[in-house]
Formats: C-alpha cells, sequence, structure tokens
C-alpha cells in the first residue's frame, strides 16, 4: 500500500486470477451432518514458545504458541474480597490476551498483513472462551500471551484455533480447570434448516448462517458461542449448539491423546 | 550459563560447538513443499529449530509504467510473536524489515526469477508475486532460511494459463492448465558469524 514504508511496495492494487476464470466451484457433496474430519493434534513442537500447539483438520491448519506468565503492562488494579483456593483478589487476577492471524496466503485471496477489524473479533472470541478455562487467579499481576496464527484456511477456522490454544496453554503447564474444545457448524441456504458440522470452506462460503461453540469437556460448561446469519427459528439454533456440543465430546479423547503424548516426549528428552 | 563467553571458548578450543556440531556444520535441514493448497506454491523449511513458511500467492495487477514489460514479486517476512518472545505484535519491526529487504536483493540481485517472464502483456497486465515468508521458530539464522524456503516455494508455483481475449480486451484465466515458473538461478545463503 502507498503510505507504508515497512514493506517492500508492491502493486496499487491486483486482482486474483479467479475473477477471470471461466468455471466455477463445483457444488459441495452431500454428506452426513454430523460427520468429523480426522483430526491431527501435536503440543510441543515450537522450540522458543513456552507452550505450542499445531491443529489440521481437513484443510485448516492452525498453529498456536503461548509465552508468560509475564509482568502485566498496565497496573491499574484495585482490591478486592479475594478468592477461594488462595487465589488472588479479583481485580489483581491475571489477565489473558490473545491475537489472532491469518497468514496471507491462507485464503482464496490474498490478505495484506495488517488484517483489521475480523482478526480483532476473533481474537476477543479466542479471549473469552479461554478465559473460563484458565485459573487467572493463580498468576496475580500476570499476563499471558496466547497468538495463534492460521497457515490454511479449510473451514471451522475459529473453532480450530480455539482447540489448538487451549492445546498450547495446557503444553505451557498454565493451571487450568479443563481443557477447551471447540466446533463450527454452518447451515446451508434454503427452506430446510440442517445444520452441518465441522463445514469445509467451500461450505462456509455459501453457508446462511455460520456458529463456532466452545465446550470445556470434563466439566460440561459452554466457554464460548459466537455465531451469525440467518439461522431460522430459535429451535434451529439450540438444535446447532447441541450438535456442536456434542462434536466437541467426540474430538476431546484425540486431544487428551494428544496431550499425555507430548508430555511422555518431554519427559524422554529432559535430561535424568 | 552464567559465563556464556567460556562457555562457548571451552568447545570451540576443541573445535565444536555446544550443541555437537562441527565448526562448518549446518543443522539438520528438512522442507516440506507443497503444503497450503490455498497457496499458489509453499515450503516449509527446517534449519534444526528455526522455522519458516513461505506461501507465494499469485494476483493480476497493471504492470509498472516505467517498466511495462515486467511483473512484480514483493516479498515480506514475518516475524510474528509466537516465534519468539523478543516480537511483539504490530507492524514490522527493525529485524523484519532488514530481512524483508534482503529478500528483495537477493530476488533482484540473482536474477532467479526473469520479471519479464510475469509479464502477460505488455502495458496491460503482469503477474504480481506476493511471497509472503513467517518465521514458525525463531532460532537463529533466519536469513538462511527464508532465502531457502522462498527458492523451494517458487520452483513449487504453478501459475494458470492466461491469454487475452481481443473482442473484450479482458483476460481469460484457464484454472485447469497450470505451468511451472521458469526459476533460472538457484541462490542459496550461508551465515557466518567471527566469534572473538
Amino acid at each position: 500500500m502507498p503510505g507504508d514504508h515497512r514493506r517492500i511496495r508492491g502493486p496499487e492494487e491486483s486482482q486474483p486470477p479467479q475473477l477471470y476464470a471461466a468455471d466455477e466451484d463445483e457444488e459441495p457433496a452431500a454428506r452426513d451432518p454430523t460427520r468429523l474430519r480426522p483430526v491431527y493434534a501435536r503440543a510441543g513442537l515450537l522450540s522458543q514458545a513456552k507452550g505450542s500447539a499445531y491443529l489440521e483438520a481437513g484443510g485448516t491448519k492452525v498453529l498456536c504458541a503461548v509465552s508468560g506468565p509475564r509482568q502485566a503492562e498496565s497496573s491499574e488494579r484495585g482490591s478486592g474480597p479475594a478468592g477461594t483456593g488462595g487465589e488472588a483478589p479479583a481485580a489483581l487476577r491475571g489477565r489473558l490476551l490473545c491475537d489472532f492471524r491469518r497468514a496471507p496466503f491462507s485464503g482464496r485471496r490474498r490478505r495484506a498483513p495488517p488484517g483489521g477489524g475480523e482478526e480483532r473479533e476473533l481474537a476477543l472470541a479466542l479471549q473469552e472462551a479461554l478465559e473460563p478455562a484458565v485459573r487467572l487467579g493463580r498468576y496475580p499481576r500476570a499476563q499471558l500471551e496466547v497468538s495463534a496464527l492460521l497457515l490454511e484456511d479449510g473451514g471451522s477456522a475459529l473453532a480450530a484455533a480455539l482447540t489448538a490454544a487451549a492445546l498450547a496453554l495446557a503444553d505451557a503447564g498454565v493451571e487450568m480447570y479443563d481443557l477447551v474444545v471447540g466446533c463450527g457448524l454452518s447451515r446451508a441456504p434454503g427452506p430446510a434448516p440442517t445444520w452441518l458440522l465441522d463445514p469445509t470452506r467451500q461450505e462456509e462460503e455459501r453457508a446462511a448462517a455460520g456458529l463456532t461453540v466452545a465446550l470445556m469437556p470434563v466439566l460440561n460448561q459452554v466457554a464460548g458461542l459466537l455465531g451469525s446469519g440467518e439461522g431460522g427459528p430459535t429451535e434451529s439454533w439450540a438444535e446447532a449448539v447441541r450438535l456442536g456440543l456434542e462434536g466437541c465430546q467426540r474430538l476431546y479423547p484425540v486431544l487428551q491423546q494428544c496431550l499425555v503424548r507430548a508430555a511422555r516426549r518431554r519427559g524422554a528428552a529432559a535430561p535424568p | 550459563t552464567v559465563e556464556p563467553l567460556e562457555y562457548y571458548r571451552r568447545f570451540l578450543k576443541e573445535n565444536c560447538r555446544p550443541d555437537g556440531r562441527e565448526l562448518g556444520e549446518f543443522r539438520t535441514t528438512t522442507i516440506n513443499i507443497g503444503s497450503i493448497s490455498t497457496a499458489d506454491g509453499s515450503a516449509l523449511v527446517k534449519l534444526g529449530n528455526t522455522t519458516v513458511i513461505c506461501g507465494i500467492k499469485a494476483e493480476f495487477a497493471t504492470p509498472p509504467t516505467d517498466t511495462p514489460d515486467k511483473g512484480y514479486v514483493v516479498p515480506n517476512v514475518d516475524l510474528p510473536p509466537l516465534c519468539s518472545s523478543r516480537f511483539r505484535s504490530g507492524p514490522p519491526g527493525e529485524e523484519a524489515q532488514v530481512a524483508s529487504q534482503f529478500i528483495a536483493d537477493v530476488i533482484e540481485n540473482s536474477q532467479m526469477i526473469q520479471k519479464e517472464d510475469l509479464c502477460i502483456s505488455p502495458g496491460k497486465l503482469a503477474w504480481v508475486l506476493y511471497c509472503d515468508l513467517i518465521c514458525l521458530d525463531y532460532d537463529g539464522n533466519i536469513l538462511d532460511a527464508c532465502t531457502f524456503a522462498l527458492l523451494a516455494a517458487l520452483k513449487n508455483v504453478q501459475l494458470p494459463e492466461v491469454s487475452i481475449n481481443e473482442e473484450t480486451a479482458l483476460a481469460e484465466v484457464n484454472l485447469k492448465k497450470k505451468s511451472y515458473l521458469n526459476i533460472r538461478t538457484h541462490p542459496v545463503a550461508t551465515s557466518f558469524a567471527v566469534f572473538d
């Protein structure tokens, strides 16, 4: 862009070749609405981060890293009632700073690096969903930084980022009440509202409504919910949430396995 | 380590380094090509722990007015906070800018890709290759890893066939027919440090 001296200059504007392509994308094939794509999860892969996790579900690839706890930057805290279990008073609790970014090559169209509003909204959604799970009272006046990087968007990006972020926090040894598992849903346009679990990018692009649910599986509590679009009657949204929560529960054993493997690897690598 | 210089000197006396390498030895290098399907070309390079991923997206643009027969190659190196705690989120810091400029110079000086090859119709339409390099793990020697990732990704890029329709003067893209780029030279970067 013209005023940005910090990056190498390119053309003023550019268009993707897909705009001029003759053929359209094929319609996504009909499929079982409750199918979850196979997930590959690995924790503890970055050497410089305190905790990290990589999650791959279908075409969606997300990498998440956690650093901290570090001294919190702002210090305008008062005092308040102390929490239970030796935790700090409410006003002195730790903070979770989340950052969500999309790689420029992650979507169909290239997105120039300064992400803009959507990334901030998703970062806020990440923070809201992860806060209930982390024992922030045990990190007074400290901040934990969670950064999620979306390498390829194959659908349900926010859900994958949520799951990866929770795995990274667990890998970093941050005290948590439970993991957070995310699941995406979308509803195709049309009269009959069928919600599809774990949509692919094509299904998401054609969707009339989308929803991401975040669940804490063991406590069975919903940690976050973000949805938008025309979902039809209220029962339809309730049905979607129920479907999403089931999906999260089914995903949980894979994540447990991943953390156990990472802990074993860490144990084997540490000097005796 | 309490005395980092002394620690290093002890190893250098035996002509090796703390991780067991010889003085002229590279770390284990692995490369994974073409894993990002949304990008036109991609490569992931690991030099020991240092990990860099390069994704290339090709778009159309009008060629620059002073050189109407050339396309663009726009590199961008990103050092996000997830690769190391020394980086903060926000606009590119000094190190990222230096790295981006280094990669731009390597592309220009090595002539690895002739910008004339990227021109489709002089003065009207040319390809612009946005080369985005993201460091995922910063464990030193970032420039070598970036150069390697860029080269591998460029060799992986497949551009669809484009023709200009004479009547409508619009481009017609055939996504089914793709061809590789013509990479003329293969620059390889090696970094050295002088100790004491």
